[in-house]
């Protein structure tokens, strides 16, 4: 009786036991469950969700050609985390063994920090490497790093990136929303062992920058910018421009500006980032004057039959005296006079054009406009309003002096004559045949209005001819070619004195190629020769004439001569 | 008699599926990670190699190697356009 007392008291204890384990498994189970479900499901969220930005990478920046002239590579950053770290010397010892030196010796040196920057901009195959060692408390931080593979060839075109990967001069600059793409963030899930689950496949190409594809050939801007360098250095010039246009289109071909810089080198003075082909301003001199002989012949005030007397050289207006450089016959023909480039001609075809035709052509070509190139810090120029110009205003802007032009307007303003009176747009963006369907669109497109009459052109185009033929730009022939253009050596004003200086100058030539249907325009400006030879014709005229002879081989330009 | 047991087979079922088919897509998650990773470094060394093309053939450096080995430009006469 009393075994099977026993009996049951053990049982029912065991059903206690039994059930009390139970009720404290049921408890625990409403407790979590119940009372402690959000604060577990945030701590489990925050374990496993990882928000990731995927960094777009930025747009390459190609040739006409499609050789690309800067790009974007992956590169890592690679960093410790001291707090994560449990062997410090096994560690530095394996880094050691890649090239990678930690100084601390011990944790506590590091001190506080999560973050301990220890190798720049290395690439994926090196953190590989590194990461197949599984090094605890070693983070790699991935990055875009702009490269230009060209060098300092086209410098002052592409510009600069910032750190932030943000264009700040040139191209990378004006088009830096189309290169830049989106960033996004992407939601991924992580396992125990801190392996990434991805639930779907991110195609980075569809964030990254878009490519621009430039009207600049790379071998057409070495050729311009080895021949100009050779003069720059030789001349010890303080500055030097060259741009080569497509007058049909207003596509730019090749654009320098010395001296340069290296993109992908760290800029010490941003001054150097101005490219003065755009920026810049310098008086025209001489080249200026077909400005004037354009609006004469087009206004009908003088024909190509007439006949200028050129007062002995020395031509008296408003108590100044404005003299010739060369000496002339007593007459000459238009012709001879753009031939000789005669200012006391230039002023006398400008007193029958008067100052408000002159003015309003001006404008018409395009100065003290901006041109719309698609680059950025393009001035416009310096001229005096029209209602203060004095008595000397009209005499002097007849041979470019008084007026402040850049390369671009004055390169744009040879292209409009070049192109039968029409003046378009400048562009460094090549556009894509897929958007506008024949040449002809593309003229019309990027037109900006006719300054001249087609007949006016084709006298203009024969005169610059003869300008190369007979007169101060023969250095610029180039064999088989015929060519026409224009010299221009410009007393540079010193601000000091405030007269015009006879130490500094301007040399420049402006041409074209063929002469009557014209293929490139190319305009040469050399900014403070140091040389007693300091004229057009010797410093500015042959660097045209290597460009142009090595460019028209190049392009396949049919021969004429 | 048969349908206790038939509906115990069915869900015993169902759970195999859901199991299998959490199993199966935590399997492609993993698979999508390592060619999504393999996919971009595949990319970046493309890049990379696209760049490095362009660098060696810098026309700078052509010009130089060029001096270097005494190359001179041919007669104009000897240059045969192919287009």
């Amino acid at each position: 009786m009393i075994k099977n007392m026993k009996q049951i008291d053990r049982k029912i204890l065991l059903t206690l036991v039994v059930f009390i384990f139970f009720f404290i498994l049921f408890i625990k189970l409403i407790l979590i469950q119940i009372f402690l479900h959000t604060k577990i499901n945030t701590t489990v969220e925050k374990m496993i969700n990882r928000e990731n930005v995927e960094i777009a990478k930025r747009g390459d920046i190609l040739d006409s050609k499609g050789n690309i002239l800067a790009s974007s590579i992956k590169k890592y950053n690679i960093f410790l985390d001291p707090k994560i770290i449990e062997d410090l010397c096994k560690l530095k010892n394996i880094l050691s063994k890649n090239g990678i030196n930690v100084k601390e010796k011990n944790l506590d040196e590091f001190g506080k920090t999560s973050y301990v920057p220890i190798a720049f901009n290395v690439d994926t195959k090196f953190v590989d490497k590194i990461k197949n060692e599984k090094l605890k408390g070693v983070g790699f931080e991935n990055k875009y790093i702009r490269q230009y593979p060209e060098g300092k060839l086209l410098a002052h075109i592409l510009g600069i990136t910032g750190y932030s990967g943000n264009g700040l001069a040139g191209i990378e600059k004006s088009y830096n929303e189309v290169l830049s793409g989106n960033n996004i963030v992407t939601k991924n899930r992580r396992d125990g062992r801190g392996h990434i689950i991805r639930d779907k496949f991110v195609d980075k190409t569809k964030i990254c920058g878009q490519n621009i594809k430039l009207s600049i050939d790379r071998t057409i801007q070495f050729i311009a910018e080895q021949e100009l360098r050779k003069t720059f250095e030789k001349y010890k010039a303080k500055k030097a421009i060259c741009i080569v246009q497509d007058p049909k289109t207003g596509n730019i071909l090749a654009m320098v500006s010395l001296p340069d810089f290296d993109s992908s080198v760290k800029i010490k003075d941003i001054e150097i980032l101005k490219n003065s082909a755009i920026s810049d301003i310098y008086e025209p001199g001489s080249t200026f004057k077909i400005v004037t002989v354009s609006a004469a012949l087009e206004e009908k005030k003088i024909k190509l039959s007439d006949v200028f007397y050129l007062e002995n050289g020395r031509y008296k207006i408003a108590n100044h005296t404005i003299k010739d450089n060369h000496k002339i016959e007593d007459c000459v023909s238009l012709s001879k006079a753009l031939e000789q480039s005669s200012n006391i001609a230039m002023v006398k075809i400008a007193q029958k054009l008067g100052k408000e035709n002159l003015y309003r052509y001006i404008r018409k070509f395009g100065f003290y406009s901006l041109t719309g190139i698609d680059l950025p810090d393009e001035t416009k120029g310096l001229l005096k309003d029209i209602k203060k110009w004095n008595a000397l205003s009209l005499p002097t802007i007849s041979f470019g002096q008084s007026i402040g032009v850049t390369a671009i307007q004055m390169i744009n303003a040879f292209s409009a004559i070049a192109n039968d009176g029409i003046l378009v747009k400048p562009s460094v963006k090549y556009i894509e045949k897929s958007d506008i369907k024949t040449v002809e669109n593309i003229c019309n497109h990027k037109e900006i209005r006719r300054v001249i009459s087609i007949e006016t052109a084709q006298i203009l185009k024969k005169l610059l001819k003869n300008v190369v033929d007979f007169g101060t730009g023969k250095s610029a022939k180039i064999p088989g070619y015929t060519v026409g253009g224009k010299t221009g050596t410009a007393q540079k004003f010193d601000p000091i004195t405030k007269t015009y200086s006879l130490k500094y100058y301007i040399a420049s030539f402006c041409g074209m190629v063929p002469a009557m249907n014209p293929k490139i325009v190319i305009l040469v400006i050399i900014d403070e020769p140091k040389s007693t030879n300091y004229y057009a014709s010797s410093v500015a005229s042959p660097v045209f004439a290597n460009i142009a002879k090595r460019t028209a081989q190049y392009l396949n330009i049919i021969k004429d001569d | 008699m048969y349908k206790p047991f038939l509906l115990l087979i069915i869900i015993i079922l169902s759970i195999f599926i859901y199991l299998w088919q959490q199993n199966t897509s935590i399997r492609y998650a993993y698979k999508v990670s390592r060619l999504q990773s393999e996919y971009d470094n595949i990319n970046s060394e493309n890049d990379s190699l696209k760049l490095k093309i362009n660098s060696i053939l810098a026309l700078e450096k052509m010009d130089k190697i060029a001096k270097e080995k005494n190359l001179s430009t041919p007669d104009e006469n000897s240059i045969v356009y192919i287009d």
